[in-house]
């Protein structure tokens, strides 16, 4: 364990990333050790998110929540992954990535290892809120703040990388297409991970509605629910 | 020679032809003028009949063993109708000795673009596993496309790169193949459908209208909404 967390130490300092290795297309991360890493602090937030649902006053308080956002966090970002890994590495090679599929996979396990140990580290926070505060609007926003800078940080990290493997061809088409297959990363990955979080919900719990594990059906899907709610925004004005 | 490289001769053979192809080196680097036509085929047999499993497989086993067989033959049959025009428009340039890396060039981006879909296909499996809004799986499946052409364009333009730099008439041909090849692809896709089968509707090979022309049915259609 304590190797666990010397290695995410050591990934957050940079020192897995380090720009010479990258330049000569050389990535050595321990990826079992940061997969663990990125579970655990997965679970961390997960299980601070569900403990909304289980201090709650409304009907639907459940201690379960808080196991089952611990479960579904760490599941979010790895079954995104898994999805998308073949796509963002056929993607990558064609624009001229030096690096091959092992050490691609590995710089996204990396940089969603990022992302998690930058939410775990917003957990306390979120667990000092959730005891201070009734309202599930305020719970939501501020676990939304939460995912968008761990999401921007974790980006930070990921576009540092993709710029020195590509800085290798100093042309500007090179860069060009390393900017194009960072956009193309970008869309596929936000496209599938919002709807796995739709699929996976119930994170927080709505402490008016009874617990669930999960609340999807497949006749809904997240775009249509965001049209609906531009829909009913504009209605409203 | 770089790590990667070295490192990426330890893979599976067929895994390194895969990553050959994207990398264009090896038998599929460009400028080389014998083309590897078998194992760039069998690229589009085996990645586009799996995207097209995938797609066919919304409206059941049936659906996706016609889609897997659909895809790659609109893949290939749609190169193939344009090969013709592309020799004459290359004699008519000058460049017919360019041409059997023209062909070279044009195949690779085939098969780019079928390695492209396969490996888009977790994303769809994915999205029709999460939802049964038959319009939306056909938007993202549209949306995949877009994605996986613009890749096989990379390819194309990797191969054109050292045939540009010799002869800039080769410019004409680069810019004049995707138009045609749009022009054709589009309908012949219009005569294979359906591929993602609508679940509401029995699956069938081909619909009854099959031979109709795509240009004419849009053109009808735009004539009754604007009447």
């Amino acid at each position: 364990m304590e190797r666990v967390f010397k290695e995410l130490d050591r990934l957050l300092r940079g020192e897995h990333t380090a720009t010479e290795d990258l330049r000569a297309g050389r990535i050595d991360i321990p990826v079992s050790r940061l997969a663990i890493a990125a579970l655990m602090c997965g679970a961390v937030f997960g299980l601070c998110m569900g403990v909304y649902l289980a201090v709650a006053d409304g009907p639907g308080g459940s201690n379960l929540q808080p196991i089952s956002s611990a479960l579904k966090i760490p599941l979010l970002f790895l079954t995104t992954l898994l999805v998308t890994f073949p796509s963002l590495y056929v993607f990558a090679t064609l624009a001229g990535s030096r690096l091959d599929m092992l050490p691609c996979l590995s710089l996204l396990v990396a940089a969603v290892t990022v992302d998690m140990a930058v939410l775990a580290s917003f957990g306390p926070v979120v667990f000092f809120f959730t005891l201070f505060t009734k309202s599930y609007a305020f719970i939501v926003l501020l676990n939304v703040v939460f995912f968008v800078v761990a999401g921007a940080v974790s980006l930070g990290f990921l576009s540092r990388a993709v710029k020195v493997l590509f800085s290798a061809d100093t042309s500007n088409g090179s860069k060009r297409r390393a900017r194009w297959v960072f956009r193309v990363w970008l869309l596929i990955y936000g496209v599938v991970g919002t709807q796995m979080g739709w699929v996976l919900r119930p994170f927080i719990g709505n402490p008016d509605l009874p617990f669930t594990w999960f609340r999807h059906h497949r006749e809904s899907n997240v775009f249509g629910a965001l049209a609906d709610l531009l829909r009913d925004l504009s209605g409203s004005w | 020679m770089n790590d990667a490289w070295q490192r990426s001769r330890k893979l599976p053979r067929p895994l390194r032809l895969l990553d050959d192809l994207l990398r264009a080196r090896e038998a599929f680097a460009p400028g080389r003028h014998s083309v590897p036509h078998g194992q760039l085929v069998l690229v589009v047999l085996l990645c586009g009949g799996l995207h097209g499993a995938v797609m066919g497989s919304y409206a059941g086993v049936e659906g996706a063993l016609y889609a897997a067989l659909k895809i790659p033959l609109l893949l290939l049959l749609s190169p193939l109708i344009c090969l013709p025009s592309f020799r004459v428009v290359h004699a008519v340039l000058g460049l017919s000795d360019d041409l059997p890396a023209a062909r070279r060039a044009v195949l690779a981006g085939q098969a780019t673009l079928a390695l492209s879909l396969a490996s888009l296909s977790p994303v769809l499996v994915f999205v029709m596993l999460s939802t049964d809004h038959y319009h939306l799986v056909k938007l993202v499946n549209g949306a995949l496309f877009v994605l996986a052409s613009l890749a096989a364009q990379l390819t194309l333009v990797r191969h054109y790169r050292p045939r540009l730099a010799a002869e800039r008439r080769h410019l004409v041909a680069l810019a004049g193949w995707p138009a045609v090849y749009l022009f054709v692809a589009l309908q012949l896709g219009y005569a294979l459908r359906p591929f993602i089968g609508n679940p509401n509707f029995p699956t069938e090979l081909l619909r009854d209208n099959w031979m109709g022309n795509v240009y004419l049915d849009l053109y009808w259609a735009v004539r009754g909404v604007t009447g």
